[in-house]
């Protein structure tokens, strides 16, 4: 069933235009700060170069991509569960036989589908460079594992926004508002003692960066599958009450 | 008899509006149950519980003697529902589209296309297969929003509001269709029509306020033979019994009068006669079925003239 659910998502996500105006602008970017990074690295003499090339652009490249997944996905998931509960076609998926926990896994996974491609642009870019410089494999897969963790975590968000409200705009803003908080919630470390490191762990970009170079940690695989589990659930929740309201 | 819905003092409130107020139900197999109530009766609301959608304040819902709050997935397998507004998906195609309910129905993957093709011979959508769903019409859209809660031989069939959009030949197909399906399945429909639902429907049940104010069966082809008539001047009512064609008559104010005329006459009788008789004929009307005034008496609305 949750296969099912998905597949009606990914077929959805894929005849309507917002996933390839999504990737081809995307890519329009990404292309530009690639030129950008190769142009700068090689203008450097070999003493100058402080990091390898790949750790320049997994840095550059995928640092931008989450920003575009960032903004992409509470428009995906907007349309999966804001636009249905306006449109009423949320009402065929409940009147069904199906459990609220497979409807949700459904529309993440059909949600994390669409947002792969995004998140392999940056690689595919890279991909570009395969036979003429050296590149770190280990480190691209790690960037780009990250990448689509942080995707996940950013689709989960996005359908929770999507499940408070049946106006899809308001969803995506209220998505927007807490992905802003948690971007920048990193930065009220400065305001306060220094080793008290709470906020800091709370901001994703900071759990990014360490995939961006390569390190893969339970703590930060641990981060990410906890928020994603936990706004799921609160998915559930919203979902599962409605029969009430 | 088979019973496949039996609700029990059903009650749903929303915040400290009382929606539905205890409201008993009980639906037999190849019985067409016609809900009727204006707005804001509890005719959608009382639809929405009994497919599972909303859960009831307090009572009980079994659809074929499965508790659907306690085992919703099980009831939901025997249960067909076509809401208000039909639950489509515009960048579908039709095929597509049920397809993927018929999935959601959880069907054996062999009985799908068999499944998909018997629901849109039903409902006419033989030629539409490949269409996209957005460039359907919106009785079209109706008539797929009932196919897909035909498509797996619900037991129970849960329609509201049916009828809407669809233009007065396809509202003829319906009917059948509607009195095809009852021959092995229960359908409860709402509607604000009443010929439609008297034309259709074995039994009614009347919603106000949230509470049910009738559930009777519908007496079917019982022609009327009543009239309303309104005279030029003031009559006595004995007067009128006396003309041949009148079986009984009824004062309804001093010139108004309602005639139930004899078997074999109709209304030019009743006209000739009462010309015969010198009286003036400012009004005859066949008087309104007896449903329609059922349904206007007890929802208070009786009109005061006419």
């Amino acid at each position: 069933m949750i296969g099912t659910i998905a597949a009606r998502e990914i077929r959805t996500g894929l005849v309507t235009p917002l996933l390839w105006v999504l990737l081809g602008s995307g890519q329009i970017v990404l292309a530009w700060i690639f030129l950008h990074v190769i142009e700068r690295f090689s203008g450097l003499e070999a003493s100058e170069r402080l990091v390898s090339l790949t750790q320049e652009l997994c840095v550059n490249l995928f640092g931008l991509a989450a920003v575009l997944t960032m903004l992409a996905a509470p428009l995906l998931a907007m349309r999966m569960l804001s636009a249905e509960l306006r449109d009423g076609s949320y009402e065929r998926l409940a009147g069904a036989p199906v459990r609220v926990g497979e409807i949700v896994l459904g529309k993440l996974i059909g949600l994390a589908v669409l947002l792969t491609p995004v998140c392999l642009l940056p690689a595919a870019n890279l991909a570009l460079l395969t036979g003429i410089t050296p590149l770190d494999l280990g480190q691209i897969a790690a960037a780009t594992l990250g990448l689509w963790l942080a995707a996940l975590f950013f689709g989960a968000i996005g359908l929770q926004a999507s499940s408070l409200t049946e106006q899809p705009g308001a969803a995506v803003l209220l998505a927007f508002g807490v992905l802003l908080l948690f971007s920048i919630i990193g930065q009220a470390e400065t305001l306060t003692a220094q080793d008290l490191s709470l906020f800091g762990w709370l901001a994703w970009n900071e759990h990014l960066f360490r995939f961006l170079l390569g390190m893969v940690r339970l703590s930060d695989l641990g981060y990410f599958l906890g928020f994603i589990g936990l706004f799921l659930a609160l998915t559930h929740r919203h979902l599962a009450n409605r029969q009430l309201d | 008899m088979d019973t496949l819905v039996r609700a029990t003092a059903l009650s749903r409130q929303f915040g400290q509006h009382s929606a539905l107020s205890d409201v008993e139900l009980c639906l037999e197999r190849g019985q067409v149950l016609g809900l009727l109530g204006a707005n804001g009766a509890g005719k959608t609301t009382c639809l929405r519980l009994l497919s599972g959608l909303l859960a009831p304040t307090a009572g009980r819902i079994e659809i074929l003697g499965i508790d659907l709050v306690r085992q919703p997935l099980a009831a939901k397998r025997h249960l067909g529902y076509l809401p208000e507004r039909p639950p489509l998906y515009p960048e579908l195609r039709v095929d597509e589209y049920l397809t993927y309910c018929a999935r959601l129905q959880r069907l054996p993957r062999r009985a799908i296309a068999e499944a998909v093709a018997t629901a849109k011979q039903r409902c006419g959508l033989d030629e539409h297969g490949r269409r996209l769903i957005a460039t359907l019409s919106r009785g079209y859209r109706q008539r797929l929003g009932l196919a897909q809660a035909i498509l797996h031989r619900p037991a129970v069939l849960i329609l509201d509001e049916p009828t809407e959009g669809l233009d007065p030949v396809q509202m003829r197909e319906l009917r059948g269709l509607i009195r095809e399906l009852a021959q092995d399945a229960g359908i409860i429909l709402s509607s604000h029509l009443l010929p439609e639902v008297q034309a259709v429907c074995d039994r009614v049940m009347i919603l106000h306020q949230g509470r049910v104010r009738l559930d009777a069966a519908i007496q079917t082809s019982r022609p009327t033979n009543r009239w309303r008539v309104q005279l030029g001047e003031p009559l006595a009512v004995e007067a009128l019994k006396l003309l041949a064609p009148v079986a009984e008559a009824q004062a309804l104010g001093s010139n108004r009068f309602q005639i139930e005329l004899c078997e074999g006459t109709n209304s030019a009788d009743l006209a000739r006669a009462l010309l015969l008789a010198e009286l003036d004929l400012c009004e005859l009307a066949p008087e309104r079925s007896d449903l329609e005034r059922t349904f206007f008496d007890l929802i208070g609305a009786e009109e005061q003239h006419g």
